[in-house]
């Protein structure tokens, strides 16, 4: 599978697999394209109901503070904490999630396939 | 995006000076200036990106709370190197709001506020906000030598 409604060249890929849907974001997220990416986000979760949303940021090089409050949005939008995982964290963006405290409302893994087992 | 720069030598820059708009298109050529400024002085790679976020979410808290979102308003950008690290000093005309006078948000990490905030409170040496008559300043130190009391001796000079 592989559609949107809302396209985007900040998700790269999206799949479903089980009750989980797992997406690719690419790029860098600020302030200029977070609202770009909340709406893309906010509809594959509206359209899909995952259960569980893995996203894989290894092509994400920086993040701000928006692009969090974005994906702390997906998690009030999927259920609760633990139920959206990010993998494939790259340094800047592991490093802000701990200054913002804001790791432990996160499954935080290596890979989409720990994420998947967890 | 507009520079001037008071250069000591043409690889390292003293002083440099950026005049954006206030828009968020303008913000992540802002911040790989100011990592570019932050290699120059010496700054190692997890410093530099450090810093850019810093100015990062510096100028968000402008285009979002000083400016109230409005585009095409000023702001001025003055990096400077220091002995020991960097000055970055963000003048805006907008509401002279001092953010470190708000009452701090609840603690609901699914309702999180203040993410920029805290990323200068932790990264920064010192931060400041030098409130204008049209506007404010603020400054932000950051020194070479990792400083185990960054994030708990920052001060607010409004």
């Amino acid at each position: 599978m592989s559609e949107r409604t809302i396209r985007t060249n900040l998700i790269s890929s999206v799949r479903k697999n089980g009750d989980a849907l797992v997406a690719s974001i690419i790029g860098e997220v600020d302030l200029g394209n977070s609202p770009v990416l909340r709406a893309a986000l906010m509809d594959l979760i509206a359209r899909h109901a995952p259960k569980k949303l893995i996203l894989n940021l290894r092509h994400v090089q920086y993040m701000d503070s928006s692009a969090i409050a974005v994906l702390v949005e997906a998690v009030r939008k999927v259920g609760k904490p633990g139920q959206v995982a990010l993998t494939d964290l790259q340094p800047r963006v592991k490093g802000l999630l701990e200054i913002a405290r804001l790791d432990t409302i996160f499954q935080i893994t290596g890979t989409e396939q720990e994420a998947l087992e967890k | 995006m507009t520079a001037m720069s008071n250069p000591t030598n043409a690889d390292s820059p003293r002083c440099i000076e950026l005049k954006i708009d206030s828009y968020a298109e303008n913000l992540a050529p802002t911040r790989r200036a100011v990592e570019a400024f932050a290699l120059g002085c010496g700054f190692d790679e997890t410093s530099q990106g450090e810093i850019g976020l810093c100015a990062n979410e510096a100028l968000a808290n402008v285009l979002r709370h000083a400016y109230g979102g409005a585009t095409g308003r000023p702001i001025a950008i003055r990096l400077e190197k220091m002995p020991d690290g960097i000055r970055i000093a963000i003048r805006d005309w907008g509401n002279r709001l001092n953010p470190m006078t708000l009452a701090p948000r609840d603690q609901d990490p699914l309702r999180p506020g203040g993410i920029g905030l805290i990323c200068l409170r932790e990264l920064m040496d010192e931060i400041a906000f030098h409130p204008q008559t049209d506007g404010m300043i603020l400054t932000m130190i950051r020194r070479k030598q990792a400083s185990r009391r960054r994030g708990r001796r920052n001060r607010d000079c409004g």
